[in-house]
């Protein structure tokens, strides 16, 4: 007998057009190797969708391949994950479970103790008992585990699955891996085989009390992060497991997406146009044709603005040789020459007086209304122009238009001569 | 005064050791806190001997015993005896506190002469005031009598940076203290303490502990090497986390070996202490000879419980350190909660003792170079105090250790921490081993009861107040009961600490009922 395990695949998450489509081919991929390799069931634990309501396009195909999935007659068993979840309106989920198509794994109900007591489900044709919780926004996690009746789950006997959404802190490998994790004691123990979704990857270990703790990881892509991983080598797929009484194999299938080339430009103690210069060298030295190019330039520079270190030229560049993305990361890099320095002030608007005041000496502009006093007060204006909030029922497009006219204005740059 | 109220009265003696007589049916302790009253201030006197006076010589007294053992006389009395025969109290000055403005100085008149003195109460003590931010130790005691109402806050910031030093031999209270300590530490994010837990004795596993505190869910973090409970992290360390910094002052590694070792390090990088495992003696590399490399990797080899499997892989069998897969982000977890003031109880009672103070070390590294260069980029007074929990403290701050061996963080922080906001709660049964330089730098001591002459004799020394006259108060020091001397205090206070228990049933945790919304 055997299972899949896949999640996180982070359906909708995709924005450009040439990597929806991967998206879509990953999903199919791995539906049709489930198909072909006759797995008795699927496990998807969390973030099958990027959001609860994901664009009719996403719901379309998805609907298609569910459809073929429940006509092969393998059960598709899934708790919700952090994105695909909400707590005040339904899922599409929820959908795909009112036609039959998957079935919601989490059986949960209130005691009066307070505790939370949680059913097993069980997998006809198998006999695996498979019980979980969904992963849920805002750190309700915790609380959830907490009060968890973990004694009558563990006393259940037989083949025992658990699917969970959250990150382990046992489990992490890297860290740089922030957010809300907990540890792993607050799962139930003893269970054949626990199919966690949250990590992004592939990585199953062994603890005492808990044989395999498992993320299959994203099969493409569900943070902006995960391109990049995958351009340095990260292997994306599902996992396949044997089992008969016991868990007899765990392999990992990967499943190829798409071609990548990554640039990793390191600019500490450079000059903005010397890192312009290894740019445009590194860039000529590849064929970006149907590739994801990601260009990442980290760093402090000792000369220069991080502006100037021009990526909107590469970008046109590598663009007109034909590649599907340019993905331009330029969060880590800082210049010494401009950096922000930290200043204090007993509430709010002192300090922002105070840090525009410290650093504004450092600008060699020649319009006065930019530097010096009445620099720091423009800055102030905009800063106070750029914070508004979105206003409900605002649709973004308005909001966004809303707020660069309003700085604009601040700026008294005339929107129509830019 | 009240002629009720009075106790005693000043019949001489001189500065720092006055002689007051008792006035019958008072019954004055040592310890027991006076208060004499003046014009503007009152003075708190400490009582520190007691002595008989009498009005009759002595070969007199002598010769009434005998009337009335020998004689069989039963009922010889003395005429008017409480004017007699009395009982004198010899008693030293404290603390002036003056009236109008609750202001507390170090006194440096006499009270007035015959003055009259009565036992201290609770409207004495309106001075001690719970500032913001700090940390509850106990209540001030006079004698063996406890003032409830006059409870002694400490300002943690100040106390934990300039380290604390808990001198007590065993069965004195010392774990009940820290967990009293720790527990109002949970309160607030102010303060992140690393504790190294030898005995697990902190979180409560069995019974009351720290993990009863309200807050614990938020402020507490437990970690234990095996089968944690629900909640608690499993505390485990890869070894691509040990630096050769990290056995400096903590392991006897001679010279040789640790050019080697480091030698090792610098090639390797993060797998270094598996190769230099795995390499047979004869085939060290850097003309290492054999007989260096076999006894490091025998060191190695007890320390962190490491052998070679069948295939050849390196594993440890150690519980807390792995040689694979796990533990590759508990030393920055670890570092990270601390720094957002959380309290991290490490249960290390099952390390044997090198093995803790390198866990503790690899630990207190890392945060003590992320806080030195926190001051550096001014962002220090953004982040908590730390303070970091060490038992038999001697280990890595005795003399010994560090005129033989090199400096290890422990008394890295003890020399430099204040600048940097990071402390230590150093507790010892043994203050004499500990070098003054370091006894001095410790600027908040609480001392319970020891019957150790010399170990006193250490404390007294390097108090932040006079305490020369107290060693008898210190020796009779019963269970819970404490002296804090402090630059932070006004004056040495005698103080109780309540029984841990006693808070948790007060305010700790109440099992909660009702339902939870479940999707």
């Amino acid at each position: 007998m055997r299972f899949a395990h896949l999640s996180d695949i982070h359906l909708g998450f995709q924005k450009h057009e040439a990597l929806q489509k991967v998206e879509q081919q990953v999903f199919e991929k791995i539906f049709d190797e489930c198909i072909s390799r006759k797995v008795d069931f699927i496990l998807i634990p969390g973030d099958l969708f990027h959001v609860n309501i994901p664009e009719m396009r996403v719901q379309k195909f998805a609907f298609a391949k569910f459809r073929q999935i429940y006509d092969a007659g393998i059960p598709v068993y899934v708790v919700y994950g952090s994105h695909d979840f909400s707590p005040v309106s339904n899922s599409v989920i929820d959908l795909l479970a009112e036609v039959g198509y998957i079935t919601k794994v989490t059986r949960a109900t209130s005691l009066e103790n307070n505790k939370i007591k949680l059913g097993f489900l069980l997998d006809k044709k198998t006999g695996v008992k498979i019980a979980g919780l969904s992963g849920l926004k805002v750190g309700k996690d915790r609380e959830y585990y907490e009060k968890l009746d973990s004694e009558s789950l563990e006393a259940e006997s037989g083949f025992k699955i658990f699917l969970f959404h959250g990150g382990i802190s046992e489990m992490k490998t890297d860290s740089g891996m922030d957010g809300e994790n907990m540890p792993l004691s607050l799962l139930p123990r003893n269970f054949d085989y626990y199919a966690g979704g949250h990590m992004h990857k592939f990585n199953a270990q062994k603890f005492e009390n808990y044989e395999n703790i498992v993320y299959s990881g994203t099969p493409f892509a569900g943070y902006h992060t995960d391109l990049e991983e995958n351009a340095k080598g990260q292997k994306r797929g599902f996992v396949l497991v044997e089992f008969e009484e016991k868990i007899k194999n765990i392999e990992f299938v990967e499943i190829g997406n798409t071609n990548y080339k990554i640039i990793e430009i390191n600019a500490e103690n450079r000059i903005a146009e010397s890192v312009n210069k290894e740019l445009q060298d590194k860039i000529r030295a590849i064929d970006p044709a149907q590739q994801v190019v990601i260009i990442k330039v980290r760093g402090e520079m000792t000369k220069g603005k991080t502006a100037d270190v021009d990526v909107s030229t590469i970008r046109d560049e590598v663009n007109q040789k034909g590649a599907l993305v340019v993905n331009i990361n330029k969060n880590q890099l800082s210049s010494k020459e401009y950096s922000i320095t930290e200043a204090k002030g007993a509430n709010r608007e002192e300090i922002i007086t105070n840090v525009f005041a410290e650093n504004i000496g450092q600008l060699r502009f020649e319009q006065q209304n930019l530097i010096g006093e009445q620099g720091i007060q423009l800055a102030k204006k905009l800063l106070a122009g750029l914070v508004l909030q979105k206003l409900e029922n605002e649709k973004s497009a308005d909001y966004i238009s809303r707020i660069k006219e309003n700085a604009f204005g601040i700026l008294g740059v005339d929107t129509n001569n830019s | 005064m009240d002629e009720l109220l009075v106790a005693g009265q000043v019949v001489g003696g001189k500065f720092g050791d006055i002689l007051i007589r008792q006035k019958s049916g008072s019954n004055l302790e040592i310890g027991d806190l006076m208060i004499s009253e003046e014009n503007g201030s009152n003075l708190i006197l400490q009582v520190f001997a007691l002595e008989y006076g009498s009005q009759i010589q002595d070969k007199m007294q002598q010769m009434m015993s005998g009337v009335n053992l020998e004689q069989g006389v039963a009922d010889a009395q003395f005429f008017e005896p409480e004017f007699v025969n009395y009982v004198l109290a010899r008693i030293k000055p404290l603390a002036r506190v003056y009236n109008e403005k609750g202001e507390v100085k170090i006194p440096k008149s006499l009270p007035s002469f015959f003055n009259k003195l009565r036992l201290i109460t609770k409207e004495d003590l309106k001075f001690l005031r719970k500032e913001k931010d700090s940390i509850f130790v106990g209540y001030i005691r006079t004698g063996s009598k406890v003032i409830k109402e006059a409870e002694v806050w400490l300002p943690s910031e100040d106390v934990f940076s300039h380290h604390v030093l808990i001198p007590a031999t065993t069965g004195r209270g010392k774990s009940n203290l820290v967990k009293t300590i720790l527990w109002h530490v949970l309160d607030s994010n102010k303060v992140g303490a690393l504790v190294l837990d030898a005995h697990d004795e902190y979180f409560g596993r069995q019974g009351v502990g720290l993990k009863d505190h309200p807050r614990a869910r938020e402020n507490l973090v437990y970690y234990t090497p095996s089968n944690p409970p629900a909640g608690a992290n499993r505390l485990t360390i890869n070894l691509q986390s040990i630096k050769p910094e990290h056995f400096e002052g903590i392991v006897d590694f001679s010279d040789a070996q640790f050019q080697a070792i480091r030698s090792y390090h610098w090639k390797q990088r993060d797998t270094w202490i598996t190769t230099l495992m795995l390499t047979s003696p004869e085939a060290a590399e850097d003309r290492i000879a054999a007989a260096t490399m076999g006894v490091i990797q025998r060191k190695m080899r007890l320390i962190l419980g490491l052998t070679k499997d069948e295939e050849g892989h390196l594993v440890s069998k150690h519980e807390v350190f792995d040689s694979a897969t796990k533990g590759f982000t508990t030393v920055d977890d670890i570092v990270k909660e601390i720094e957002q003031g959380k309290v991290i109880i490490l249960d290390t009672s099952r390390l044997g003792d090198e093995a803790e103070l390198i866990v503790g070390n690899i630990i207190a590294s890392k945060l003590f170079e992320k806080y030195k260069a926190y001051k550096a980029t001014g962002e220090l007074d953004r982040k908590p105090v730390v303070t970091v929990v060490i038992e038999e403290a001697p280990r890595v701050i005795g003399i010994d250790v560090l005129t033989t061996k090199s400096d290890n963080i422990y008394s890295t922080i003890a020399r430099e921490g204040r600048k940097f906001k990071v402390g230590l709660m150093a507790i010892t049964q043994l203050s004499s081993v500990i070098p003054r330089s370091i006894l001095a730098n410790m600027n908040t001591k609480i001392i319970l009861g020891n019957e150790m002459k010399q170990e006193r004799e250490a404390i007294i020394n390097s108090a932040s107040q006079d305490l020369s006259e107290d060693d008898k108060n210190i020796a009779s020091l019963d269970k819970g009961e404490a002296i804090i001397t402090s630059i932070f205090v006004p004056f040495a206070m005698p103080i109780k600490i309540p029984l841990f228990e006693d808070i948790v049933k007060e305010k700790g945790i109440l099992a909660q009922s009702g339902k939870t919304r479940v999707f």
